[in-house]
Parts: C-alpha cells; structure tokens; sequence
C-alpha cells in the first residue's frame, strides 16, 4: 500500500515539476519571442540594405569590393577601430580602478570628471581641438606657441578616443563595484603581488565589462564620420558619403553592407573575449589600494586630461558668445524650445530602448544559447551603420509602412534612435540581468510568488541600476545624435544639436556656443544622476 | 589718389577681385557671369500640360493660373501678384542664414501663409526624395546646386514649373522644359588670404593672382599651399563645365596636374574657408570654393584676412544656380506655383541680392546692393542644364583621377 501511495505522490510531484518546467518553458519561449521580435525591429533597415545593394549591377558591385580604395580605407577603418579601442582600454580601466579600488581623494569628483567626455559629441570636440591647435590655432595666438596640428587619420583616432574612452571606463567600474572586492585580498594573502592579483583575480572578473565597454568605443569609431571628415581622415564612412554625395544610394548601401560584414567579424571576436564570467557574489568591502605619494600623479593625469577633453572645448564655445557680431540670423537666435525638444526626444528614445533592451538582455542574460547570443548581438548592428544610412532605411520603411503617419510626429525619429543606440540599453542591463543570483529568484518562487511578482520584487530592483545606466546612456546619445535628427524630425522641430549644425554651416559660431554649453550641462546632469544612483545602491 | 571711398576703392581694384573692406552684408564680388546679359529665347518646350506622372493628390503645377499677374522678363513686382495662402512644406538643402529670411519675408507679408522649412544636407534632402517616392511630405525642394536639381529631375520626382516662370528665367538658369528653375546666381571664385600672399613667390598682391584656373593646377608655386573641396555640388559642376569648354581629356589633365600639387580636400566649404582665415602654417593660403564662404567670414569679422578673386572667362569663374523644383505631389498647384513667381519677381530677386550676395536671374531686375554692374563682369556662357557631362560621370573622373574627398 505505501508504495503505491508513494508512486501516485511520486507521479503527482513528477507532475508538478513537469507542469512547472512547461510553464518555465512556456515563459522562457514568450521571452525569446520578445527578444526575437526586437531583433527583427532593428535588424529591419539592414533589409533595406541588402535590396538596395542587390541592385547594383555585379560588375560595378565587384569593381567597388576589391578597388584600391575600398582596401585603403578599410584598413584605415579598422585601424581607426582598434586604436581608439585599444587607447580607450588604456585609459578607460586605470581610470576605473583608480576610482573605486583606490584611496584616491574625492572620487565621486574624478568620475564625474573620467566620465563627462562622453556628452561632448565627438565632432564638436574636433572643430574646438582644430581652433585650439596647430599653427593660427588659439594657442598660437595667445602664446606664441605652436603645438602641432592633430589632424588625418591619427587626429581622427585622438579626438574620437578621448570622447568615447568613457564607454569603457563605465563599464569597467560598473563590473568593478558590483563584483566581490575581498577576492583580491584573498589572492594578496596568498602571497599573490598587487599586479598579479589584479590580472589573476580581478581581470577575469570584470572583462566582460571591459569588453563591453570596448565594443561600444569601438563600434562607436568606425561608424562616426564627423570627426573622420572634420580631420580629413579617409575611411569607411567617407566612401559611403562620397556615393550618397553622388545620389547612389544603392552603391552607399553596398558599402555599408561591408561595413556592417567586418562589424559582423568583429562582433564574434567580441563574443569569444567577453564571454561571461560569474562576476556576482555580493559587495563585500574589500581593502583599497594605498596610492600613498602616487596619489599626486594620479590626480594630475586626471586633471590633465579633464582640461583636455572638458576644459579646453568649453572654453572654446565660451569664447564664442564674445566673437565679433555680423548680421544677426534670426533662424539661428537661441530658443528654450531646442532644448526642449531634445530632452523631450531624448527621455522617449530612452525610455523606448530600455522597454526594447529588458527583453533581449534578459533572455541573453539567463540563458546562453547560441539563440539568446545572436539575438543579442543582433542588436549592435545599428551601432556600427552610420546614422544616414539608418536614417535613410527608415524613410523609406516609414513612407512604405505608414505613408500617413510618416514625419507626423516623432515616433520614426524615436525608432531610429532605438535602432542606432539599443546595444548601450542591452549591454548595461544585460551585465546587470548576470548578476542577478539564481539562488535569489529560486527562494521567491519557494515563497509562492509568482513569475511577475518574483520579476516586479526581485529581478527588478536588482536590475535597476543596468537599467538607469542604460537609459542614461541612451540619453545622452540621442541627445548628441544629427543625421538622423536631421532627417526624420518633424518638420521644423530644431534641436541643440540642429542648431549647432546650422550655426557651423554658416561659420556663425557664436549661435553654437549656447546650445553646445547647454548639451553638455543637460547630458552632464544626466550623467550625475546615473552615477550616484549606482553609487546609493551600493552602499 | 584720395579714395577712401568704397566705391573709388572698388573701381581702383578692379573687376577680378572681392572687396571686403566694408562689413557690409555679404559684401560682393566682381567678376562674373557675363551670361547675364544675354538672353536666350525661352525654350518653347515649358509650357507643356501636366506634370510628369504626378501622384497621389498631386495636382500639375504647370496648368496653375496665375493668383494674379503672370511674372515676366522684365521684373513683376509682389504687389501684382496673387496672395499666398496656405502652408507649403520646403525641403531644402540651402542653410537658413540664407534662405531664412526670405521665407520670413513672404510669411510676414501674407498673414495665412505658413512656410514648413526641412533644414538637411543637399545631397541627404535628393537621397530623401528619392526614398520617399510620392509618399514625400515636401512640395518644393530648394537647392543650392543645379546638379542636385537635375538628379531629382532625372529620378522622375519633379514636375514642370508654369509657363510663365519658364519664359522669365533664361533657358541657361533653368531645365529646358521648366523641370527647375534658377533663382538666383552664385559664382566659383578663388579665396586667398590676403596676409599670406607674399610667402608666394611673385605674387604681392591679388593682382597678381593668375586669371587662368589651368595655372592653378600646374603653377610650382601652389604646391602644398593650394585647396579644394571635391564633393561639393558646385565643385562637381565645375568640372562638368570644364568638360564643357576643354574637353574631358584637358580636364583629367587638370585633375591630374591639381593632385600633383599636394592639395588639402576638404570635405565641408565652411572648414575650408576657416583654415584659409586661420591662415596657420600648414592651412591652405588659396583654396578653390564658392565666394560666399568668405562672405560670411568677413560678415562675422571684418578684420578677417579672406578675400576672393577670380579667374577670367573659363570654368573657374563657374556661374552657377540655386533653384527651385516642385514635387510630383503637391498639395496647392496654385500655391506652389504663386511661390515660385514670388521668388523670381522683383523682391525676390533683390532679396537675394542683398541679404546673399547673389546675382539676379531675371533680366529685368535692376542691381541692387554692393553689386558689380555688367561691364564688369566677365565669365563665359554656361548652359548649366546642357552639361555634356553627367553629374555622375564627373564625379567617377574624380574618382578615377584620385580626387576624393579626405
């Protein structure tokens, strides 16, 4: 009798279990659903690509791939890529660890300073480097002293390092606070020197987060053409210009298909280096690093570079509210109104990509498929294609689609963005979705709370900070972002940015300096507000 | 010999060159478009029905009467037009410092007019029409480059203007049959630093400045110190009018003898007008551009070191157009037609005049502002709508020569 007893117990649990499993299954495949239906939604411009590609004939499509010119800047491309990576590496974690492993004094004020550089739109810090510099440059002026022109290819690989080294700067000390800082010390009493507790212990951990920051700096790189153009550096981008400067979409669309085939290279690489590893395990306090008479250098090479990358283009736009007056241009007179519409554009973009990004991060996040990965990755596409391109792929998908609504509001615009900036939402929240201990959302399910509770109370609050940091991050690209701007706006609604650009046409500098000042206070807030969020819910 | 006065000044200096001694608004030029003088007999080709194809609730511009009077060769004022009333929606590639204020203008003249204003780049605004097809929210497309105007003409997203615009504008500002048509004039010019000319050899003065653009590819003394910008709508024209006047094989020579001078490309007319001011060792001291860069340099300062000149009678005095096309799909035939007229009747005209430094396109609007007067102009006959050669073709000799931007 027991023993039948214990076999219809038996079956009954099998029973539950395999119900739990099927309702597990049914949810994990409701969220691969999700993810998969946003990758399509920003995979969709490339389809416009490849049409628009196709119908280039095949000689010409031959001619193009394999010219001398085509070879020339794509190794210019990828030499602007893997620098201003490398470099950004290089500056990025150092900056990192000294911010939150060290005694290093006032921190909060030094990352407020190692993380600004991202609200300055790279091009704008090269028209203020190429005002600054070089002989007749400001300097020049003022001093009597030539400091050498940056300008070409290693220009263009200086000004777009020191305006996106932040991404992984970010990233790094994101990884470094939440993993488990008594690690090292345990590595130290074994007798493990600093260094070698560091690249043992403390490397592995954070890597991903490296890694990820890496990619956006990266990617960031070879689809800018702003910068490159402003330093007369040829690479990818220009090519592309060049055929849509020409009226050839098409060939500019086979171009940007390249483009989007070593983005594509480089996106796997990325997915082997940053595989992930378990950064979780708590916040313990570990010992801090004794920078003891280092800690002058430090400050200074922060401080340095702060006034190179802060200091030096904000004081360039100062000095243009002075500049001698012409004829007034009344198009170009400030207005409240710009700055509205940017932050008003900014939080919907933002917003959008956050409610796009949960998915996706968080099915990549909780299972490692090779599905859940290219999903994931999918998303970086619109990252690395300039925004022209994304921007024209859009207008035609949009007078396609929704004839009527097309340029009636800013839902397009808003979609663009998304499309262009999702891989900074994915990204953040996907490291923080890591996080997240299986043990944790096990326990709240014990207690009987269900999937969306356990989600709303658990997941959720741990995963607000990938989330706020992604938001902020998208925030402020947007706020920064033009082409697209450009193109999809509503008819007549300026932005900062729209006016700093028709100001520089112009060479009316002086109707930039206040909409550039007042992007970088708007973006700098913005960016406050994600540091000490991260920082409050850490201690 | 007392002559501060700035027109003695102008007469002393001569025809070739760019007087920007006053900080009078976009003050201009000299030298130029001789083409203005001589009227061609209208194409007959303009007045054709309908537009071509048209789209949805798009109406044939061309068969909308005149509000009111019709405009004519010899300047028809606002006042004897009809009134704008409506919204028109304007893509334009042109930059609002220069077109701004006329569309203010017209709004402040007529109370229900309102006027969309889309604000791009040339080349992203024919790229946009192109993808938009007929589902394009804009009723005029408004450009600074006569070669983007024929690309939109070309894609079959434009349709013809009235016949009486046609017959006002002469047929070498405008597509034979009324496609586009241009608006107002701008000129090709050579932008120098006026400090910096004695570190070249020979040349002490503007005077000096060759007044053959061939010497400006093949001249030592330009080596390293010379400019241009080849993906500009203009540049590109310049070469098809020097296809035009010498033969495709003279002008890849000249392409070819240009490289060889080491020249800076500039990918943006502003940056390159900039560095000629900053006038730092390694910035151009001479650059090949449009004259109204440095017009607006000297506008914004007038102590600024930028000057223009120009050469005589071949392609780099390029005259050349900004213009206007409708789309297939206009909203207002009539509206849209009444804009056009506005803007090549008298105020138009004069407004380009003398807010823009450009050059009228109709006959009979007299000069007005810091203009040079006919006799002093000196440019040949461009046909800017007959090119022998494709705005394509241009740019794939450029390619094939190695001129690209950056």
């Amino acid at each position: 009798m027991k023993s039948i007893t214990d076999a219809v117990q038996t079956s009954q649990h099998v029973q539950t279990v395999t119900d739990r499993l099927e309702r597990a299954d049914l949810w994990m495949v409701a969220l691969a659903a999700a993810s998969a239906l946003v990758a399509f939604l920003v995979v969709l411009p490339m389809f416009w690509l490849v049409w628009q590609a196709s119908t280039v004939e095949l000689l010409r499509a031959y001619d193009l791939i394999v010219s001398s010119q085509t070879a020339r800047i794509t190794a210019n491309s990828i030499g602007l890529m893997l620098f201003v990576t490398v470099f950004s590496i290089v500056l990025g974690v150092p900056l990192a660890v000294l911010t939150t492993r060290t005694d290093l004094p006032y921190p909060r004020f030094w990352t407020v300073v190692a993380a600004l550089p991202l609200v300055i739109p790279s091009y704008i810090g090269a028209i203020a480097f190429t005002g600054m510099f070089g002989s007749g440059g400001e300097i020049d002026s003022l001093f009597g002293v030539s400091i050498p022109r940056i300008d070409g290819l290693s220009g263009a690989t200086f000004i777009i390092t020191l305006y996106t080294y932040p991404y992984v700067f970010l990233t790094t000390r994101a990884a470094l606070l939440s993993m488990d800082s008594s690690l090292p010390d345990a590595a130290r009493t074994l007798n493990a020197g600093p260094f070698e507790a560091f690249r043992r212990v403390t490397l592995p951990q954070i890597r991903p987060g490296i890694a990820a920051g890496a990619l956006l700096a990266g990617l960031y790189a070879i689809s800018d053409f702003g910068t490159p153009a402003f330093m007369q550096a040829s690479v990818f981008t220009s090519m592309i210009y060049w055929e849509f400067g020409n009226f050839n979409v098409e060939y500019a669309a086979l171009l940007a298909l390249q483009l989007v085939a070593i983005v594509a290279v480089v996106l796997v690489i990325e997915a082997g280096i940053g595989r992930d590893e378990d950064a979780s395990g708590g916040t313990r306090v570990g010992s801090t690093i004794r920078l003891g008479i280092w800690k002058w250098p430090a400050m200074g090479f922060v401080s340095a570079l702060g006034v190179v990358t802060l200091v030096v283009p904000v004081t360039i736009f100062t000095s243009w509210l002075f500049r001698s007056e012409g004829d007034p241009i009344p198009s170009l007179e400030f207005q409240w109104e710009f700055a509205f519409n940017s932050m008003y554009l900014a939080v919907l973009a933002a917003l959008v990509a956050c409610a796009f990004a949960l998915p996706v991060a968080y099915y990549s996040g909780r299972t490692n498929s090779l599905v859940s990965r290219i999903l994931e990755r999918a998303t970086y596409v619109g990252f690395a294609v300039p925004g022209v391109v994304i921007g024209l792929a859009l207008v035609f998908l949009g007078t396609r689609t929704l004839p009527s609504f097309y340029r009636q509001g800013v839902w397009l615009l808003v979609f663009a963005y998304v499309v262009r900036f999702l891989p900074q939402a994915v990204g953040t929240v996907r490291s923080s979705v890591l996080q997240v201990d299986d043990k944790t959302i096990e326990a709240a399910r014990t207690l009987n709370a269900g999937r969306i509770e356990t989600f709303r109370r658990v997941t959720l609050p741990a995963i607000m900070p990938g989330l706020v940091a992604g938001a902020v991050l998208v925030f402020l690209t947007t706020m920064k972002e033009l082409p697209a701007t450009l193109m999809l706006q509503p008819i007549g609604m300026d932005t900062l940015v729209s006016i700093i650009w028709d100001a520089q046409n112009a060479l009316a500098y002086r109707y930039a300096a206040i909409p550039a000042l007042l992007l970088i206070l708007i973006s700098g807030f913005s960016m406050l507000v994600m540091l000490f969020q991260e920082e409050g819910d850490l201690s | 010999m007392t002559n501060t006065d700035a027109s003695d000044a102008r007469s002393l200096t001569g025809r070739r060159r760019f007087l920007a001694t006053t900080g009078l608004s976009a003050a201009l030029v000299s030298g130029l478009a001789g083409c203005l003088g001589n009227g061609d007999e209208n194409g007959d080709a303009g007045s054709g029905g309908g537009g071509n194809g048209g789209g949805s609730g798009g109406g044939a511009v061309a068969d909308a009467d005149p509000l009111g009077a019709p405009v004519d060769p010899s300047g028809v004022t606002w006042d004897d037009l009809g009134d704008l009333e409506g919204e028109i929606t304007i893509y334009s590639g042109r930059t609002p410092d220069q077109i701004d204020l006329v569309f203010e203008e017209l709004e402040n003249e007529y109370d229900g007019l309102t006027i969309n204003r889309d604000y791009d780049d040339n080349d992203v605004q024919v790229n946009q029409l192109e993808q938009e097809g007929d589902a394009t929210p804009a009723d005029v497309f408004y450009s600074q480059d006569p070669g983007a105007l024929g690309a939109v003409h070309d894609m079959g997203l434009v349709q013809q203007l009235p016949s009486d615009v046609v017959e006002t504008v002469p047929e070498s500002y405008r597509e034979p049959s009324g496609y586009w048509t241009g608006v107002s004039g701008r000129v090709r010019s050579i932008q120098y630093n006026e400090d910096r000319l004695d570190e070249v050899p020979g040349l002490d003065s503007w005077d000096d400045l060759p007044t053959d653009i061939f010497e400006y590819a093949t001249d030592d003394r330009f080596e390293g110190i010379i400019s241009t910008r080849p993906n500009s709508g203009t540049f590109r024209g310049f070469i098809q009018a020097m296809v035009d006047l010498e033969g495709e094989n003279a002008t890849r020579q000249w392409v070819r003898d240009f490289m060889d001078q080491d020249p800076q490309l500039f990918s943006g007319g502003s940056d390159q007008a900039a560095a000629v001011e900053r006038g730092g060792d390694d910035d151009p001291i001479i650059a090949l551009g449009n004259s109204y860069y440095a017009a607006r340099l000297v506008n914004e300062d007038p102590n600024s070191p930028i000057r223009v000149a120009f050469t005589e009678g071949d392609a780099g005095a390029l005259f050349s157009v900004a213009g206007v096309a409708v789309t297939n799909t206009v909203d207002d035939p009539e509206l849209v037609a009444e804009f056009v007229r506005h803007l090549v009747a008298v105020e138009g005209q004069e407004f380009m005049m003398d807010d823009n430094g450009e050059f009228p396109v109709v006959e009979g609007v007299d000069y007005v502002g810091p203009l040079p007067g006919p006799a002093d102009l000196d440019s040949p006959t461009y046909d800017i709508s007959a090119f022998d050669m494709e705005l394509q073709e241009a740019n794939e000799l450029l390619e094939d020569e190695g001129m690209m931007p950056l």
